[in-house]
């Protein structure tokens, strides 16, 4: 990709500003040829990865390398935009939301500083992966899991700071950061928590401080970048019980929520249980064309047609029960009384007890895997894929309005409807998969408009995603409106006392530093 | 090794949110599959050459191209449609790629596998890579 300059930056500056990086990381490590530009470009890009282009990249190997960096950002005026590992796929991967902006890619730092085995944390850099840890763990015979989300090539503080979930008891990942090593945005070093007090030994054990406690300031931030982190990992079970059940009907999902949702709360069911619909199953027997190859959405029929065949439920639950067998047996007992209320057959049962085989591909079970890249294959080409994630109540009346109204609008914009539930207590995180050839600007079109359509619709409803797309990142900041967008309003003060340049990744999240506040795009993107 | 493509492709899983289906455990208790158990990266330089072609490929592609791994599993698929062995799914067993198609594919990437960055594999690495993987030559 040929070079895009930061705004307002001429070339010589740029130039005069990456000879200046090189004197901080050397020259192997500042990225800026059109093919590194590319691999710094987001590979599910709806449309063309130009619309997002990085000028270069910058890779530290230490936190003193970070602060250098940042200083000279300052006096430069070149913007960066932080990634761990930059595998945040279907979000823009590790593209930056400004064109032109220079990422800061900690991938170097990938130590491992710390596993607690007693008290169940460990200390990390922001490179290190979700498999690095597994192995990690594997080796020292740890007796401590990690949470993964469903595709885990990615970094763990990386996953967390964003926001990202997976399906354990621990798999609300921001939940488990206690503790953060932050390089602030004049370059200066902040340690967050109990950290705040030099050599204090509580830094990754107490979740708050003396004081407000800032750890969450630094998640889907542009505030600072975090250069290390304390993440608590869950005692490994002694055993395990799955129960799976095949839901006959769209709308049973109602009642599925109403049965999980009191045994979340009543702390019978630990994990976030995933609550996904039909065309998850259906991807195990081909491709799309194998089953409908026409352009517009799978019909109705068809898909009736397609789980009769297929002897598939519209959705499948698994509730998976964590701990001593005998334990496991009395909560399974509970879940299955609860759901004996709405469905005659009894689920499938299976057992898993330390040392027995554990499916590699299980993230229920803390397993990493890459295995999610694989969607890509079901509509074949290059295939991309969008989430639309709104966060609903976890009850029947909320998640059947949403399940009804996204799926009207999904309809009218003729793309297949592939959704699922999260259920993590109180609340449910609505997942539907927008899956497109990136090549087929048709495709491509259609599914813009139907995103723009659903943050707008489901908005206007009450409802708000938890995460989304650089180039959703203004439209779905722009539904928090409440008092004249507020928080929006909040988010810039502080932005503009902390970074008065605007030098760490602006726009993300939609907040937007002084210095590039015209570049908002405080509507839809098209 | 046509199973395991299958049991692979029950996902449907992304970054989004989307774990997926496990299979019924079978046989006896292993340790995790290779994809799970990557080599360590080599000690020293990353910028420098001399790294065994091996250790690289295992830790710094393994997460998708070692047995289990969903590059392989991808691979597997393709290869069977094209009439050949089930085993040709995996890279260390190909007899037909250069080096030089290796470095392009590992930069710019191809149809689910997205390009690398220098800095998740550097140039030198990625020409012991090559040297270790491009049986058939430059």
């Amino acid at each position: 990709m040929e070079l895009t300059l930061p705004p307002r930056l001429s070339a010589t500056r740029f130039r005069q500003a990456l000879q200046a990086f090189e004197g901080v990381v050397g020259k192997g490590w500042v990225l800026a040829t059109d093919e590194d530009r590319d691999a710094y470009s987001d590979i599910y890009a709806p449309g063309s990865e130009k619309e997002w282009p990085a000028s270069a990249a910058l890779a530290p190997g230490s936190v003193e390398e970070v602060q250098a960096i940042v200083r000279l950002a300052n006096e430069y005026k070149t913007p960066l935009w932080p990634t761990s590992r930059g595998k945040n796929l279907g979000y823009g991967a590790n593209a930056p939301r400004m064109p032109g902006t220079i990422v800061l890619d900690l991938g170097r730092m990938n130590r491992i500083l710390e596993l607690d085995t007693t008290l169940g944390y460990c200390v990390l850099e922001p490179g290190v992966g979700f498999f690095d840890l597994y192995e990690h763990l594997q080796r020292e015979k740890a007796p401590l899991w990690m949470s993964v989300p469903g595709n885990a090539w990615g970094s763990v503080i990386g996953n967390a700071l964003d926001h990202g979930i997976g399906y354990t008891p621990y798999g609300l990942h921001a939940r488990n950061l206690c503790g953060l090593e932050v390089v602030l945005p004049d370059g200066g070093l902040l340690r967050t928590g109990m950290g705040a007090m030099q050599g204090n030994h509580s830094w990754h054990l107490f979740p708050l401080s003396y004081g407000p406690d800032w750890t969450q300031m630094f998640t889907q931030s542009n505030l600072g970048v975090v250069t290390k982190a304390g993440v608590w990992l869950q005692p490994a079970p002694e055993g395990s019980l799955l129960l799976t059940w095949d839901i006959p009907n769209e709308e049973d999902i109602g009642w599925v929520v109403d049965t999980i949702t009191p045994l979340k709360l009543a702390g019978v069911i630990d994990q976030n249980v995933f609550v996904p619909s039909w065309l998850g199953k259906i991807v195990l027997k081909g491709q799309r064309r194998d089953f409908w190859d026409k352009p517009g959405a799978i019909p109705d029929s068809r898909v009736q047609e397609l789980l009769k065949e297929h002897e598939l439920g519209y959705w499948q639950a698994q509730v998976r029960l964590y701990g001593d067998e005998a334990v496991n047996r009395a909560k399974a007992d509970v879940v299955k009384r609860a759901f004996g209320k709405h469905l005659a057959g009894p689920p499938l049962e299976e057992t898993w007890k330390t040392g027995d085989p554990a499916s590699q591909y299980d993230a229920t079970l803390g397993i990493p895997s890459a295995v999610a890249l694989q969607m890509g294959d079901w509509i074949g080409g290059r295939g991309g894929h969008m989430g639309f994630s709104p966060v609903v109540p976890a009850s029947s009346q909320h998640v059947l309005g949403q399940l009804r109204r996204s799926r009207r609008i999904i309809a009218e914009h003729d793309v297949d409807f592939y959704a699922s539930f999260t259920i993590s207590g109180r609340f449910a995180t609505n997942i539907n998969m927008l899956m497109y050839d990136r090549d087929n600007p048709q495709q491509v079109t259609r599914i813009r408009k139907l995103f723009n359509a659903l943050i707008t619709q489901t908005a206007q409803a009450g409802y708000a995603e938890y995460r989304t797309h650089l180039g959703w990142m203004d439209p779905v900041n722009a539904t928090f409106d409440f008092n004249d967008h507020a928080q929006r309003r909040l988010n810039e003060r502080v932005k503009d006392a902390l970074d008065p340049n605007g030098i760490l990744a602006p726009g993300k999240q939609g907040v937007w530093p002084a210095a590039y506040r015209d570049l908002a795009a405080r509507r839809n993107a098209t | 090794m046509r199973r395991v493509f299958f049991v692979a492709a029950m996902t449907m899983a992304s970054a989004l949110a989307a774990p997926p289906t496990p299979p019924a455990p079978s046989g006896p208790p292993l340790g995790p599959p290779p994809y799970q158990m990557r080599a360590p990266l080599p000690a020293g330089d990353r910028l420098a050459g001399g790294k065994a072609g091996a250790a690289l490929i295992s830790n710094l592609c393994g997460a998708c191209h070692l047995a289990g791994g969903m590059g392989t599993n991808l691979l597997t698929k393709q290869r069977v449609i094209l009439g050949e062995p089930p085993e040709s799914g995996l890279l260390e067993n190909r007899q037909d790629l250069t080096q030089n198609y290796v470095k392009i594919i590992v930069r710019r990437g191809r149809m689910a596998m997205p390009g690398l960055t220098r800095v998740e594999v550097t140039d030198a690495e990625l020409d012991a890579i090559a040297a270790y993987l491009g049986k058939a030559g430059p």
